[in-house]
């Protein structure tokens, strides 16, 4: 049992001896590696993992807030196309109403306008009445004057007041016929 | 089910990355056994050694040519990413800009491969290993690592040969892969504990998956305990094919890039040109294997499987 334990041994040995491996050696490249990667680790890896991260953050914290302006930028144009809508349908509405109550006055402008000419017309046709009247009554003194002096020219006798009255009456009856 | 087929996605890339790795594993073996008869061919003393060479020692401490490597490379690492986090902007420019990429795509890499909780425990160990490697593999490309430095004249080939570089590929040499793998190990344990629990630990271990009943469980409870002792073989093995892996490949690219640059002498310069840009690509794809293995092996300890309600 032994004996192979030693032939390993000794096997080991020889090619340890073989490869040039040595205890001092070995260690001390141990040591030079440990400094190597302790220094690494401080000095070179943690400031730059370090500046790493926090860029990492940055970009994150970048891209979060365009996502959140984006986002504030899709309310404030949906708040934009609600108030123009808004707008829009206010002012139609203003304009309808505008329309409604303008169709309202013109039409009220319009019966008092024909209110006015139908007075305009009654007033003159009262008037043409009057003068017709006036003319007619004019027209039969007149008639009756004339009808008077020609028969009395032509009969060559003073009519009497009744007579007169008379043939006045009789000229009126003949024009009014 | 969606988000569970593309966590798996990585998971399959990784092990697509490591059946190219094999390949690369295994080219890197025929090279490493083909370099000797080469070498035969060409000049036998060519072969680059196992060892990494001595340069000075302090004390009772001696330095390498691999140590020596590992600190350039390790100093260079920190100076540039303390110049690149020095002062941080939050728009990045230049060199803060490169190691922002660098670090953000590994981040991503293993969050996609081990999940957001424990990347944000063991990104630090993942990305060091991965970025230390990748450096130390290609600073291992540049021209004169491995050529300059110490050696002889031969008189009858007149040619200078180099004996003891100034400088060798780091993780050509095995004390830092296996410090490497060694320091995973501790850790993997570490975080095994903090996940599971030790009694979740011997549970993820030893026992039974999935759902069964009766005489079924009573075997699969047997069954899953011997499991459990080849698994135990297996992590306790991990640290070895670890540190092999990576050093027989950075240790293989060495040796053929040698051999392509002494093939045929009069065309020393050119002919290594390809191979090198095979060695960058090897490079990366080492890293890349250490480092997704380190966290597969991360994850599957750390993983909880619902149906077994485990609370942690």
């Amino acid at each position: 049992m032994n004996i192979p334990i030693f032939l390993a041994a000794n096997l080991v040995t020889e090619t340890a001896e073989n490869f040039g491996f040595d205890v001092k050696i070995f260690l001390s490249q141990v040591i030079s590696f440990v400094i190597v990667a302790l220094l690494l680790k401080q000095f070179a890896y943690k400031p730059i993992l370090a500046v790493l991260e926090e860029r990492r953050q940055r970009i994150a914290e970048g891209l979060l807030n365009a996502e959140k302006i984006k986002q504030q930028l899709a309310e404030a144009e949906q708040r934009y196309q609600e108030i123009l809508a808004k707008g829009n349908g206010e002012a139609q509405k203003m304009i309808d109403e505008a329309r409604a109550s303008a169709g309202v006055i013109a039409e009220r402008k319009q019966q008092e306008a024909i209110v006015a000419a139908e007075q305009i017309l009654a007033k003159a046709r009262e008037a043409s009445a009057l003068e017709h009247e006036r003319t007619m009554s004019q027209l039969k003194r007149e008639l009756g004057r004339l009808v008077i002096d020609t028969t009395a020219k032509v009969t060559g006798k003073v009519l009497t007041r009744d007579d007169q009255r008379r043939l006045q009456e009789e000229a009126s009856r003949q024009v009014a016929s | 089910m969606i988000n569970r087929s593309f966590r798996q996605l990585p998971l399959l890339l990784s092990l697509l990355s490591l059946l190219i790795f094999g390949g690369f594993a295994s080219d890197a073996e025929a090279q490493e056994t083909a370099a000797p008869e080469a070498g035969a061919v060409a000049e036998k003393h060519e072969a680059i050694p196992l060892k990494a060479a001595p340069l000075f020692t302090i004390g009772k401490f001696t330095v390498t040519n691999s140590m020596l490597v590992t600190w350039v490379v390790a100093l260079g690492i920190i100076v540039f990413a303390q110049t690149a986090t020095r002062k941080i902007k939050q728009i990045p420019t230049g060199a803060q800009n490169f190691w922002e990429w660098l670090v953000e795509g590994l981040y991503n890499f293993l969050e996609s491969v081990i999940g957001s909780h424990l990347v944000r425990k063991t990104f630090w160990f993942f990305a060091t290993i991965f970025i230390f490697i990748l450096f130390l593999n290609w600073f291992g490309l540049i021209p004169g690592v491995g050529t300059i430095g110490w050696g002889h004249h031969d008189p009858v080939t007149n040619v200078f040969h180099v004996d003891r570089p100034l400088l060798r590929g780091a993780n050509a040499d095995l004390n830092l892969t296996f410090a490497m793998a060694a320091i995973f190990f501790t850790l993997w344990i570490f975080w095994a504990l903090q996940e599971n629990g030790v009694g979740g630990f011997i549970i993820h271990l030893f026992g039974p998956k999935g759902d069964s009943k009766g005489i079924l469980k009573v075997l699969m409870i047997v069954v899953f305990f011997m499991v459990g002792w080849l698994e135990i073989v297996s992590i306790l093995f991990r640290p070895i094919s670890l540190s092999f892996r990576l050093y027989g490949n950075v240790y293989a690219g060495e040796n053929m890039l040698e051999s392509m640059a002494h093939i045929v002498p009069a065309l020393s310069w050119l002919i290594p040109i390809p191979f090198y840009f095979m060695e960058l690509l090897v490079g990366l794809v080492q890293a890349l294997v250490f480092m997704l293995l380190t966290a597969v092996f991360t994850l599957l300890i750390a993983h909880h499987e619902p149906a077994q309600g485990v609370h942690h």
